[in-house]
């Protein structure tokens, strides 16, 4: 269980993974031929010089920036529901049906709606993204919430705990590795949302950045903030596995 | 002392249907007697009730009707000084030995230095020490009890419930657990119910075995008294520590016969088998 072996083997895993997928690239771009597949050559290239500018900075920010908040506001709140809906039937009596109902929407169809009521500003955004993982999250939170063994909840009942010992010292902690799962996988989804949100009303962002220089067919640029949009989802994986570590720390690690 | 009086005790009937209005009886018409500072033992095949007797005894649950008393009181929700060790021992994954060990104490709202005080000796006579930064999941079934028995020591009980504790164990660990258990007896006044389906256990521990049988409900058949077991002659001051040159009751005759009676009581007490057991 050899913590920085396993890392270096991780981090060998993503670059190795980077390498078959750039090879990949370069070969279907040569065989193309076309301006809408430039080389990786020309992509990376348009990367380093809009991260010299100053540019891609400041997208890259502003879009983190979004899914932050968006799952900063979402995730206490989903949890916290999904938990108590887990643990508590008459909770889930009227958590669960809504659930069923709204999870399966495609968020995205409120857009309009969201647009009318929240404007175009910033919020609209956020509460986008944060709806996707909201109801994600609130799925598994609860289903976790019912696997806690009964009789680990009588043990800990039988030392005199609370309700509320119960909830925050058996329940949360048995159920934050499936929270932290849930995590990643919304987090996929939220980063897929978060572009769309960003081609309108908005002139930050990497989905902003893609949809201009598509306009502009500056097509190695276009690539060259796909590519920062990856590398951005890369960065949150990596936040939320250093987290699971920090928080989690008994449970084996993987190797 | 711990008393029951026609406890009875009855839990929802399936627990899929949100309000089922059918309870299934566990156990019925329980009365018994255990002796303070002794070791009882309930043996009973599984599905006669013992968990949910033990589960009333520890206030986890509300009696259908009748009461459980200990010294005098009736048993309302849970008791500061009654500690229960469950079958699975019921220790947090997430929690280290000594965190584990401490929890009644940080639930009771202790400072960390009066916690350390209390659980630090404890974990020491437990030989626990050097596994007091483990998480559960790196120790064996027998290092795993050990933490559940401190834990139990931890919030200072007078009465000790286990339920089935060392069915888990392999034979060789279940002996040598039985008598840590008498160590930990003999070291602190201590009332202990033990609940298990070994007859040879009951007869070696125990100076008062309680047959139960029947399902649903179950109910206490018989009890028999085993002198030889009394706490008075096992755990004073002037008892003989066990070992050579004491034999073994184990090898006794009079163990024995003791096993062969309460075999033949648990045959006459109901069906043992599991068929049909809905849990």
């Amino acid at each position: 269980m050899n913590r920085l072996k396993t890392d270096l083997r991780k981090a060998a895993g993503i670059i190795i993974a980077t390498a078959g997928l750039v090879v990949a690239w370069a070969v279907a771009a040569a065989a193309l031929g076309k301006p809408f597949l430039p080389s990786p050559a020309s992509s990376f290239a348009a990367l380093w010089r809009l991260a010299a500018q100053g540019n891609l900075g400041i997208h890259a920010a502003a879009s983190a920036s979004r899914v932050v908040w968006a799952l900063a506001a979402s995730f206490v709140p989903a949890a916290a529901l999904g938990l108590a809906a887990g643990r508590s039937r008459r909770i889930d009596l009227f958590v669960s049906p809504i659930v069923y109902i709204l999870h399966p929407l495609p968020k995205v169809a409120f857009l309009p709606i969201i647009l009318l009521v929240f404007g175009l500003g910033e919020a609209s955004k956020v509460i986008l993204v944060g709806l996707i993982v909201f109801s994600q999250i609130l799925v598994s939170a609860r289903d976790s919430a019912r696997r806690v063994p009964e009789q680990l909840i009588d043990s800990v009942r039988s030392l005199g705990a609370s309700r509320l010992d119960l909830a925050l010292r058996v329940v949360v902690p048995s159920a934050l590795p499936d929270l932290l799962t849930s995590l990643r996988v919304s987090l996929g989804t939220a980063v897929a949302v978060l572009f769309l949100a960003e081609t309108f009303a908005t002139e930050t962002g990497l989905g902003y950045m893609i949809v201009d220089a598509w306009a502009r067919v500056a097509y190695p640029e276009m690539y060259a903030a796909i590519i920062a949009l990856s590398f951005l989802g890369l960065g949150f994986f990596i936040a939320i596995d250093f987290a699971e570590r920090l928080l989690c720390p008994w449970r084996p690690y993987r190797t | 002392m711990v008393e029951l009086r026609e406890l009875a005790v009855d839990y929802p009937a399936g627990s899929a249907n949100l309000r089922g209005h059918g309870r299934v009886k566990a156990v019925a018409g329980a009365s018994a007697v255990f002796p303070s500072g002794g070791i009882s033992a309930i043996v009973g095949p599984s599905g006669c009730g013992k968990t949910s007797l033990v589960h009333a005894i520890a206030g986890l649950l509300v009696p259908a009707s009748g009461t459980a008393l200990i010294d005098g009181q009736s048993v309302h929700g849970i008791r500061a000084r009654t500690s229960v060790i469950f079958q699975d021992y019921g220790l947090l994954p997430w929690r280290s030995v000594e965190a584990n060990a401490e929890l009644p104490l940080v639930i009771a709202g202790l400072k960390r230095e009066d916690r350390r005080k209390r659980v630090r000796p404890l974990l020491e006579e437990l030989g626990l020490s050097a596994f007091r930064d483990f998480y559960p999941s790196r120790l064996s079934g027998g290092m795993k009890q050990r933490v559940a028995i401190a834990r139990a020591l931890a919030a200072e009980p007078d009465l000790l419930l286990m339920d089935e504790p060392f069915s888990s164990l392999d034979a060789l660990t279940r002996e040598a657990a039985q008598e840590f258990l008498l160590e930990i007896r003999r070291a602190r006044p201590l009332t202990i119910l033990v609940v298990t389906h070994s007859i040879e256990e009951a007869v070696y521990l125990a100076e008062s075995v309680f047959v139960m049988g029947g399902r649903n409900p179950g109910s206490i058949r018989a009890r028999f008294d085993i002198p030889e077991n009394r706490a008075a002659r096992r755990f004073s001051a002037e008892a003989p520590l066990p070992g050579p040159p004491w034999p073994d009751f184990r090898a006794e005759p009079r163990y024995l016969q003791l096993c062969a009676a309460i075999r033949a009581a648990l045959r006459d007490a109901g069906p043992i088998d599991d068929a049909g057991d809905s849990r």
